[in-house]
């Protein structure tokens, strides 16, 4: 018999989907060809392959090889077939058992010496594994501990060729990796940036509480200097803890953008893209993709600082995430989605030159720069953002005689209640509340609603204004404890709406 | 409707629409001969181009006082001619009256401060316009102004908040609202005070007519302050407008090198009244209302709180000054949580105590 085979998993969005590598040895002009739509990386394979082998002390066939990868209308991208096609090369060179490969899913890099390198996407690959039924994955040893995150599959971490043909003949143990003890069901590790190291600013930070208990989205307003980038990053810790399937679909992410070390990704996201990056980048995509930002801070902290100054074009795109909760990109390739839930912060100066409303430095901006500066957030985009915030330079003075601040774990607890409340009783956050949910869960009794109405008249509320009032109103409802939505909550609720800007 | 009037309205109509002014040239001519002569016999009297006595001609064949009546009352526009007995007595003296004003919302009388600027005033500058407009208004002054954006709205805005009178003066037609965006400030300002306009319904903002409406918005005040003003703007031509009618002209010192108030700095200059203390100004302009102006400068803390508030509003009102302060030093202040705190805001922002600026900083408003 002179085909062999060998299984391997391919990447696909943020899932994973076997690859079977088949390879015909036989008796013609010696030579070594791939095919099964293979791109420039795995076409090059058959170098590293040939080398590899000769330099871990085995024999390339002399003869006519050729390698198929099924199913064959499946782009096969990256490097991670190398040690598959090169096992297989060898199991039909008689070197390696046939039946050694099966019910494996093999990845791996190799080098020219014959080491293997770490490849992208092997915690997805070893769900996949075991969603097939594959019993074991031989993969490149550093990429070891985070597919031993999923349970139901043995994963062995293997150094160079050498040791991965002997474990395959059963002359060499290979101990199998587990998974880490240290599960994510603790609470989130301790990080330096916690909320009681920041002083004053009560308003912002009551703000990002409410944002958190209610997953809404932020716009931080102030001048350079006044601590919205401080205190966006400190937003992720008082997020309630991830759970194990979140973990998962984090690190799943961070595993196909190859930005994993070791393990599941226990804390949640915080990115903060410059301004001037691309769509891509900001979505994911590119002729190879990969998850682009919005993705990289699934289940955590998207940051856009200097919000106005992103290009309308690259924020355009935010808009499915921020509705759907899942970027699509469509290649000629292929349609592939990967998963982004974020909670978005932005923060802004009030004007082109920062100052406006700070009262020690004087705005030098006129009213209509400072009104086409504003102008330049979207519509659309600005429906997505349920609480404005302003965020005053403070000086010495203002702040002297403050209490030590709570710590960002105290606000965990009262988030992570209000949370379990909200799922509770409509299985989404607040601020997905839109429409007939809407009307339903956040009705106001009547004290509250007669004051609602003259803050309508008063405050000239439009009509999203009044959508985005009654979601938070339920919020702060939510993190009091209260079933009802009462006067002291729509009350809250009223500060954080808009002011200078068109709507209110 | 009686000759005089409808001779007034007559000559009304004929200036909006050949552009210059008939009035001041009339000499001895009673204008009520006017619409009777012929377009030959008033060049005689007046020289007049070709074009104009075209115009002239026109509307002499179209002109019906009664037609013009009735579409007036239909739109609820008024209107006043100077042998009405509404008509401003401080227009009466000018040699360039206006020969008929249409008028929305009812004019008010008593003293009248015009507040003048550029339409791309500073935010500074805003925040002048905005308190001397509410300083004005609470000593009983009506706040004149041009309804333009910029120190002009933000002066009603002032006048407004201070719960006074004030009257816009209009380079368009009286129904015409120019520029759109300040359409909610066009029916607050009416509902205050009136809206007033030299020009007929449906008449549009022509460049030359903004010149011309600066002599009524100089007019119909005593006093002219201008707020913000680059050279050449139109501010400086109202300005022009009340030394010739005799009016006191003052101006608000802005900061050196700064293209926005080179006009209005010049102008001080030149020796005009200096804005630089809000109560020395006001007991200069305003003698009469002279008394404790609880303004930015004196009040605080102790100033009296209203009675029957709940506790968390009064330990809020108490905890906040005149000034604009940030929600951390009321916080800190007033001994509340965020939380509570932030509902006796809202509760007392609608109760008309407190209000807030774009920078997220909290005022106490006085009431009386």
């Amino acid at each position: 018999m002179s085909v062999c085979r060998a299984w391997s998993l391919t990447l696909l969005g943020i899932d994973a989907l076997p690859v079977e590598v088949e390879v015909d040895v036989s008796s013609g002009l010696p030579g070594f060809s791939i095919v099964g739509l293979p791109d420039t990386a795995v076409q090059e394979a058959r170098e590293r392959v040939r080398v590899a082998i000769s330099n871990s002390g085995f024999k390339f066939p002399t003869k006519k090889v050729i390698v198929n990868l099924a199913p064959a209308n499946l782009r096969k991208e990256g490097p991670a077939f190398d040690l598959p096609i090169a096992l297989a090369v060898l199991a039909a060179s008689g070197v390696v058992p046939a039946t050694s490969l099966e019910r494996a899913g093999i990845v791996g890099e190799l080098s020219l010496d014959g080491g293997l390198r770490g490849v992208r996407g092997t915690l997805s690959m070893a769900e996949a594994a075991r969603h097939r039924g594959m019993q074991r994955l031989v993969l490149p040893e550093v990429n070891a501990p985070e597919a031993a995150s999923i349970n139901g599959v043995e994963v062995y971490g293997i150094g160079d060729l050498r040791q991965a043909v002997e474990f395959l003949k059963g002359d060499r143990a290979v101990s199998r990796t587990l998974p880490s003890g240290d599960g994510i069901h603790a609470r989130p590790p301790e990080t330096r940036e916690d909320f009681a190291d920041v002083a004053g600013q009560r308003l912002a930070k009551r703000a990002l509480e409410v944002a958190a208990a209610g997953g809404h989205n932020v716009l931080l307003s102030g001048p350079p200097g006044s601590g919205k980038t401080m205190l966006a990053r400190r937003l992720p810790g008082i997020l309630p803890a991830l759970t194990v399937d979140e973990s998962i679909e984090v690190t799943k992410v961070y595993s196909a953008a190859g930005q994993v070390d070791g393990g599941l990704v226990k804390v949640r996201p915080f990115r903060a893209p410059h301004h001037t990056i691309s769509t891509s980048g900001l979505a994911g995509g590119g002729s190879n993709p990969r998850p682009g930002e919005v993705s990289l801070a699934h289940h955590g902290v998207l940051f856009l600082d200097e919000f106005p100054e992103f290009s309308r074009q690259t924020l355009e795109v935010l808009r499915q995430p921020l509705e759907d909760g899942q970027v699509t990109i469509s290649r000629v390739a292929g349609t592939l989605s990967y998963p982004a839930r974020v909670t978005l912060v932005c923060s802004m100066n009030p004007c082109p030159c920062g100052y406006a409303g700070d009262n020690r430095r004087a705005c030098r901006c006129s009213a209509s720069q400072i009104e086409r500066y504003q102008g330049r957030i979207s519509g659309p985009l600005l429906d997505r953002l349920d609480l404005f915030v302003d965020v005053p330079r403070l000086t010495r003075d203002e702040l002297r005689g403050e209490e030590p601040a709570e710590t960002s774990e105290a606000i965990r607890e009262r988030v992570a209640a209000a949370r379990g409340a909200q799922l509770g009783r409509q299985g989404e956050p607040n601020a997905s509340l839109a429409g007939r949910p809407l009307r339903e869960t956040c009705r106001l009794g009547g004290d509250a609603e007669a004051l609602f109405s003259q803050a309508i008249d008063r405050m000239g509320l439009s009509g999203r204004g009044h959508d985005r009032v009654l979601r938070v109103a339920r919020t702060v409802a939510d993190l009091a404890g209260s079933g009802d939505i009462g006067l002291e909550h729509v009350a809250e609720a009223l500060n954080y709406r808009r002011f200078s800007l068109v709507d209110g | 409707m009686d000759s005089a009037r409808s001779a007034y309205l007559f000559l009304s109509l004929l200036q909006a629409r050949t552009g210059s002014s008939l009035i001041s040239r009339l000499g001895d001519l009673p204008p009520e001969e006017v619409p009777r002569m012929s377009a030959e016999q008033l060049s005689r009297a007046v020289k007049m181009t070709d074009r104009a006595m075209g115009i002239f001609d026109k509307l002499r064949r179209e002109f019906d006082p009664d037609r013009v009546e009735k579409e007036l009352s239909e739109a609820g526009v008024g209107l006043l001619t100077p042998v009405d007995a509404g008509y401003p007595e401080r227009l009466i003296g000018m040699v360039d009256l206006p020969p008929a004003l249409f008028v929305r919302g009812s004019l008010p009388g008593g003293p009248a401060v015009a507040l003048v600027g550029s339409r791309k005033a500073s935010v500074t500058g805003l925040g002048s316009a905005r308190r001397l407009g509410r300083a004005l208004a609470e000593r009983g002054a009506c706040v004149v102004s041009g309804l333009a954006l910029g120190i002009d709205a933000a002066a009603h805005e002032g006048a407004l908040a201070g719960g006074g009178t004030t009257v816009g003066v209009l380079g368009c037609g009286i129904d015409v609202v120019y520029p759109r965006s300040n359409r909610g400030l066009f029916s607050r300002v009416e509902g205050s005070g009136s809206i007033i306009s030299e020009y007929y319904l449906g008449e549009a903002p022509l460049a030359w007519r903004f010149p011309a409406r600066n002599r009524v918005i100089a007019g119909l005040s005593e006093t002219l302050v201008v707020v913000e003003a680059p050279e050449k703007s139109g501010a400086l031509i109202t300005a022009r407008h009340a030394l010739e009618a005799g009016r006191d002209v003052w101006a608000v010192p802005g900061p050196l090198g700064v293209a926005e108030c080179r006009g209005s700095n010049r102008l001080l200059a030149d020796g005009a009244g200096v804005v630089w203390d809000l109560d020395a100004f006001l007991d200069e302009v305003l003698p009469e209302a002279a008394g404790p102006y609880p303004g930015p400068q004196g009040g605080g803390a102790n100033a009296a709180l209203p009675e029957g508030l709940p506790e968390n509003e009064a330990r809020v009102l108490a905890a906040l000054g005149f000034e604009a302060t940030p929600v951390d030093v009321v916080a800190g202040n007033s001994g509340l949580e965020v939380r509570e705190l932030l509902s006796a805001v809202s509760m007392l922002e609608l109760k008309g105590y407190v209000g807030r600026d774009a920078a997220g900083t909290l005022v106490r408003k006085p009431v009386d």
